[in-house]
């Protein structure tokens, strides 16, 4: 019987090294960990603790490896922040439209907008559209990237243009949900107070929540972005 | 043969054994080395890298199945993506192998302009 402990060790240090990943070192841990004893057991010598040395030795090092998997972490959380960010704009919309719809369902009489309810209304209007713009564009641009088989330069200035697209988005979505709770908090001072007000209030309250979500997402991103760079920055094997 | 020059061409190696048919990671490296006849003998874990990118190019799908062994295994089967993009490397490839080859070809006379 093989001396547990040389196959774990290594998968355990590779695991290590992808911690810039936990989904992805996970998946990837178990992937090599059947490879390992099926290469193990597929040895012909009959040494089960020289087998395992053989099979990792044959593996190669965990740390050039982890390095190779940098590029498709990035290009994964990529692609899950773009879709994250559309479904950011359209649950603000969601979020938006159900608040509206429930002024017009209750008839609710609202304090005077005034001209600064006006210009609001026009930042949040013309904010909103550029979120969805925006987002639909980064999204669009990164799904479009091919893939390289390491993080080239080319490569890290398209992620650092999908970032800043995001970033944009973001900026407009928050621009956009500001305005909207200085909207409320103008329709509601003039109004009648009431339990029901909170409706307006939680919607408004969504908004915030998720465009939060999305700086947090993308804030993750771009740093994942710059720790991954480092380790990928390493000699490959 | 020269483990940079294999590189380049990991995505159309790993494509060109799995459109035989669905394998994991291990098959898929020992399908190499015997259709290569030993010539390709990168580190191992070196394909790794290479079957989840072209999973997340939309190139390969993966599924987790329960090996013989009892443990969890992941297999990969190309999709129609994968199929129409193999199909193109391949036929770039054909033009690049052609245009070496004939470089490379003996016996072809030609006279220096000195």
């Amino acid at each position: 019987m093989a001396e547990p402990g040389v196959i774990s060790e290594f998968v355990e240090r590779l695991a290590r090294e992808l911690e810039f990943d936990a989904s992805l070192a996970r998946c990837v841990r178990q992937e090599v960990e059947d490879h390992l004893w099926e290469a193990v057991s597929a040895d012909p010598t009959a040494d089960g603790l020289e087998a395992e040395r053989r099979a990792v030795a044959n593996f190669g090092d965990p740390h050039a490896i982890a390095a190779q998997f940098v590029v498709v972490s990035l290009a994964k959380r990529g692609r899950r922040v773009g879709l994250g960010a559309i479904g950011v704009i359209a649950a603000v919309f969601v979020a938006m439209k159900a608040r509206l719809t429930w002024y017009a369902a209750m008839a609710y009489s609202t304090g005077p907008m005034g001209a600064l309810g006006g210009a609001v209304l026009s930042i949040d209007r013309y904010a909103f559209w550029l979120s969805i713009f925006v987002g639909m564009g980064s999204w669009m641009y990164i799904e479009s990237r091919r893939i390289p088989a390491a993080l080239t330069p080319q490569y890290r200035t398209q992620l650092r243009r999908f970032l800043l697209l995001c970033w944009v988005a973001t900026g407009a979505l928050g621009a956009s949900v500001i305005s909207d709770g200085v909207l409320t908090a103008l329709r509601l001072s003039g109004g009648r107070w009431s339990f029901e007000v909170l409706v307006p209030l939680v919607s408004v309250a969504i908004e915030v929540a998720c465009a939060g979500g999305l700086v947090a997402s993308i804030r993750g991103m771009t740093q994942r972005t710059a720790s991954a760079g480092r380790l990928a920055a390493m000699p490959r094997v | 043969m020269e483990g940079e020059m294999l590189k380049g061409h990991l995505d159309m190696i790993v494509l060109a054994v799995l459109s035989s048919g669905p394998a994991h990671g291990y098959a898929v490296i020992e399908e190499i080395k015997r259709r290569s006849g030993g010539a390709f003998d990168l580190p191992e874990g070196t394909v790794y890298p290479v079957l989840h990118r072209l999973e997340e190019a939309g190139l390969l799908a993966a599924r987790w199945v329960s090996a013989d062994s009892g443990r969890r295994r992941r297999v990969y089967s190309m999709t129609k993506r994968g199929v129409r993009e193999l199909g193109e490397r391949r036929a770039v490839w054909a033009q690049f192998s052609d245009a070496v080859g004939s470089l490379f070809k003996e016996g072809r006379s030609w006279q220096s302009p000195a």
